[in-house]
C-alpha cells in the first residue's frame, strides 16, 4: 500500500556547498542521464539523508498500514474475502520488509528505524491514523488508498536510487492485486443490498478527507523540493499526483452511483484540472504530529509487537554475529 | 471407488473434523498477521494461515459434493455445537511460544494424516490430500526448525518451550479423539483411524523433541482434552465464531 | 501520568492485547533483529540464480525458510540460495576503472571479425 505525502526536511535551497563540487557534478550528470545510483556510489550527504527519511517513512507506512485493514482480518466475510485480506495485509508487511532493506543499504540499521518509529521520531502516512470503522472501510482503503499509492510508487520507481526502485517494482506488481481486490470488494458492496450500499457510502464519506490528504500538502505550501526533484528523489509534485488520482478514480466512483462528499468537486473543462475544496492542511499537520484519532494506538501496537517478539529474537541471536549493511 | 452409502456418515464426520480444525486454526494463526515477532516470520506465518484456510475450503468443497451446503455456509453458518474441531485449535493465540508449539503439534499430525489419506479409497479426499502435500511439508519444516532452535536457544526460550509443550500436549491428544466411526473408516479403506495416526505422531514428535532438548510429558499421566469431535467445546470457540461471522451476519442475504 | 486503562480498539485482536492507553515513550534497547542474508532465487531449472533482496535471519536454515515466503510466495521459483551478507566479497567502487576498456577489446568479440569484403574481393577481383 502507501507511499505518498512524504514529509521532507527543508533542504538548503540550491547546491550543497560543502560537497566536493567535482563529485557532485558527476553525480548530477549520472542522474540526468537516467542512470541509477547504487549504495556504494558517492552521493551527497543531503541525498542520503533525504532518501533514508523517505524510504523509512514509506516502510513505516506499510507496517502501520497493516493495522487499519488488519482490524477486520478476524471478521472478513467468507473464504474468498478472508484469504484475500490476509494476503493483502501480509503483502504490506512484505513491502515493509523490502523497504526497510532498501533504506538499510544507505547505512541506517533496521533496528534504529523501528525505534524511531515507535518513539514517534519518524513519520508515516497520515491516512493510517484514521480508523477502519466497518468492513466497508477496508474495501475503500484497499481500493482508493492503494490506488493513490500506485500513482505515487510508479512515479517513484523511476527515481534515481537503485535499491528503492527495485523494491518499488515488485511492490507495484503486488499493489495491482490490492487495487483489483479493493475494487471488487467495493463493487460488491455498492451493487449489493441497501445495507451494503449504506456501509460503503459511509466509508467513502469517512475516507475522502484522508484520501485528499494522502498526496501531501498543496505545492503552494510544500517545502521547497527543487533539489530533490533534480536528484530524482521526489518524482512528481503533490498536486500533480492528486490530479492524476482524481482523473482516474472519480469517474469509477461515480459509475457506482456513490456520492463523493465534496460539493465543489468538478472538472474544469477549460483547464482540464479538477477543482475541489482545499483540504484542511492544519488538520493534516496536527494528525501527522501525533494528534489523530489512532496515532497512539498504532504506535502502542507496534511497540507491543516488538516487545512480544523480543524473547524469540534474542533466543536465536548469536553473540559473534556482526550486523553489516545489506548490499543492494 | 464409489463410496457405499453405509459409509457416508463416517466419511462426512471425518472430513468435518479435518475441515473445522483447519478453519479454526487458520483463523487463529491469521491473528498474528502484522503483529508477528519479526517481519520475515510474520510473512511466513501468515502464508501458512492462508494455506490452512485453503485446506478447509477444499475439504468443505468435498462435503458440498456429497450433498452438504457450499463451503461458506459450512464454515460461517454453523452453530458451535455443530462444529467438530478439537480443543487445541480453539485456544487464543497467546504468546508466540504457544502458537508455535500448537503449529508444530498440529501440523505434524496433519501431515501424517494427509499422508495416510493419499491412498484413501475415497478418491475425492485422496485428491485433496495429494494436492496439499507440498504446503504441509513446508509447514512441518518451518515448525520443526523453530521448535528445535528455540529448544536449544537460551534458558528463557527453552523453559518457555517446555512449559508450553506441557500445556499443549493434553490438548493435542484431543486431535485423536475417537469419532465413533473408527471401525467403518478402517473397514471401508478410507482412513486407517485415529489410533494409528496418534501412534505415528508420537513417534515423529518424540524424535524431533529430542533434537529440541525438550521432554514429552508422560502420555499415561495426562488426560487428553476430548469433546471437540462431539461438539463439546472450550469457552473460546463461541466468541471466536461470533467474531468470525460478525460481518457475515450483518446481512445474511447479501453477497460479500 | 500513567494510568491502568487499556486500549479498547476497533480491532478485537488489539483489545485482547490489553495495551496501556499511555504507552512508554522510551526506545527499546535490544531489538535483536539479527544479521542479514542476501537471497538468490532460480526461477526455473536452467536459469542462473538471481539476486532478489536481503532479509534478517538468525542462521542459514531459518533464512531459507523465511526467504521462501518473502521471495517466493507469489512468483515462480524452484530453488533458493542464501548467503550471509558479511560473507560476500565485492569489487570496490573506486576500482570501477578496471572494467573500463573491456568493451574495446574487439579481438574477443564475434563482431571483431569481418572478412566478407576480403572474400568477395578474392572471388571477384574486378568488382568493386
Amino acid at each position: 500500500m502507501y507511499g505518498g505525502g512524504y514529509i521532507f526536511e527543508e533542504t538548503k535551497n540550491g547546491k550543497p556547498e560543502s560537497e566536493d563540487q567535482g563529485k557532485l557534478k558527476n553525480f548530477e550528470a549520472k542522474i540526468a542521464a537516467g542512470e541509477k545510483i547504487e549504495p556504494s556510489d558517492w552521493m551527497p550527504a543531503e541525498y542520503r539523508k533525504q532518501l533514508i527519511r523517505m524510504i523509512e517513512q514509506h516502510a513505516h507506512s506499510e507496517i502501520i498500514g497493516a493495522l487499519p485493514e488488519g482490524t477486520w482480518i478476524t471478521r472478513a466475510p467468507g473464504f474468498r474475502r478472508k484469504m484475500a485480506l490476509m494476503a493483502k495485509v501480509q503483502d504490506e508487511v512484505g513491502h515493509a520488509q523490502l523497504l526497510y532493506s532498501a533504506a538499510e543499504t544507505l547505512g541506517k540499521p533496521r533496528e534504529d528505524m523501528i525505534n524511531d518509529l515507535i518513539t514517534g521520531k519518524s513519520k508515516y502516512s497520515n491516512v493510517f491514523n484514521y480508523p477502519a470503522v466497518t468492513w466497508a472501510d477496508t474495501a475503500v482503503i484497499a481500493w482508493l488508498i492503494d490506488a493513490g499509492a500506485i500513482i505515487n510508487q510508479v512515479a517513484n520507481s523511476k527515481g534515481s536510487y537503485g535499491p528503492y526502485c527495485r523494491a518499488l517494482e515488485r511492490i507495484c506488481i503486488e499493489e495491482s492485486f490490492h487495487l483489483k481486490y479493493g475494487h471488487d470488494n467495493v463493487v460488491f458492496l455498492a451493487t449489493g443490498t441497501p445495507k451494503q450500499r449504506e456501509m460503503v457510502q459511509d466509508a467513502l464519506n469517512r475516507w475522502w478527507k484522508p484520501i485528499m490528504h494522502f498526496f501531501g500538502p498543496s505545492d503552494k505550501i510544500s517545502v521547497h523540493t527543487e533539489t530533490l526533484m533534480r536528484w530524482k528523489v521526489k518524482m512528481a509534485s503533490n498536486d500533480d499526483m492528486r490530479q492524476k488520482f482524481l482523473d482516474m478514480y472519480v469517474p469509477k466512483i461515480w459509475e457506482l452511483k456513490l456520492t463523493i462528499p465534496d460539493p465543489n468537486l468538478k472538472k474544469n473543462q477549460t483547464s482540464g484540472k479538477w477543482e475541489y475544496t482545499e483540504p484542511d492542511w492544519e488538520e493534516f499537520k496536527r494528525v501527522i504530529n501525533g494528534d489523530g484519532p489512532c496515532n497512539k494506538e498504532r504506535l502502542a501496537v507496534r511497540r507491543k509487537s516488538e516487545e512480544k517478539g523480543e524473547w524469540v529474537r534474542r533466543a536465536l541471536m548469536r553473540q559473534d554475529e556482526q550486523y553489516v549493511t545489506p548490499l543492494s | 471407488m464409489n463410496l457405499s452409502n453405509e459409509y457416508i456418515p463416517a466419511v462426512k464426520d471425518l472430513i468435518f473434523r479435518m475441515a473445522d480444525d483447519e478453519l479454526i486454526l487458520g483463523h487463529r494463526n491469521s491473528e498474528w498477521t502484522g503483529l508477528g515477532p519479526i517481519l520475515e516470520e510474520d510473512i511466513a506465518f501468515s502464508s501458512m494461515a492462508q494455506d490452512k484456510l485453503g485446506h478447509a475450503q477444499a475439504l468443505y468443497q468435498v462435503l458440498t459434493g456429497m450433498g452438504e451446503s457450499d463451503p461458506d455456509t459450512l464454515a460461517f453458518g454453523r452453530e458451535e455445537k455443530q462444529m467438530k474441531c478439537c480443543h487445541l485449535v480453539e485456544y487464543p493465540i497467546g504468546e508466540y511460544d504457544f502458537s508455535l508449539m500448537r503449529h508444530f503439534l498440529f501440523d505434524e499430525a496433519d501431515a501424517i494424516r494427509f499422508d495416510m489419506l493419499v491412498n484413501s479409497s475415497f478418491e475425492e479426499l485422496a485428491n485433496v490430500t495429494r494436492k496439499f502435500r507440498g504446503e504441509l511439508k513446508y509447514h512441518t519444516m518451518h515448525a520443526k526448525a523453530w521448535v528445535i532452535q528455540l529448544g536449544n536457544g537460551n534458558d528463557e526460550s527453552r523453559i518457555r518451550m517446555q512449559n508450553t509443550l506441557n500445556e499443549c500436549f493434553p490438548l493435542a491428544l484431543g486431535i485423536f479423539e475417537p469419532s465413533g466411526f473408527e471401525n467403518q473408516l478402517i473397514e471401508s479403506g478410507v482412513f486407517k483411524g485415529e489410533a494409528v495416526l496418534q501412534e505415528r505422531w508420537i513417534s515423529e514428535i518424540s524424535h524431533i523433541l529430542k533434537l529440541a532438548n525438550l521432554s514429552l510429558p508422560d502420555i499415561d499421566s495426562v488426560r487428553p482434552s476430548y469433546g471437540g469431535r462431539k461438539g463439546i467445546h472450550t469457552e473460546y470457540l463461541k466468541p471466536l465464531l461470533d467474531e468470525m461471522t460478525e460481518v457475515y451476519r450483518i446481512d445474511p442475504k447479501a453477497e460479500w | 501520568m500513567k494510568t491502568d486503562k487499556t486500549i479498547i480498539s476497533l480491532d478485537p485482536r488489539i483489545t485482547r492485547e490489553k495495551l496501556p492507553e499511555t504507552p512508554d515513550q522510551k526506545p527499546l534497547n535490544e531489538l535483536h533483529h539479527w544479521q542479514t542474508f542476501e537471497v538468490f532465487h532460480q526461477e526455473k531449472t536452467g536459469d542462473h540464480h538471481k539476486h532478489v533482496g536481503s532479509l534478517h535471519a538468525p542462521n542459514a536454515e531459518m533464512a531459507l525458510l523465511l526467504a521462501k515466503e518473502q521471495f517466493a510466495r507469489r512468483y515462480k521459483c524452484v530453488n533458493i540460495w542464501v548467503v550471509k551478507t558479511s560473507d560476500i566479497s565485492r569489487t570496490g567502487k573506486e576500482d570501477e576503472d578496471i572494467f573500463e576498456t573491456t568493451p574495446e577489446k574487439m579481438y574477443r568479440e564475434a563482431g571483431g571479425y569481418k572478412v566478407m569484403d576480403r572474400i568477395n574481393k578474392f572471388k571477384d577481383p574486378d568488382k568493386i
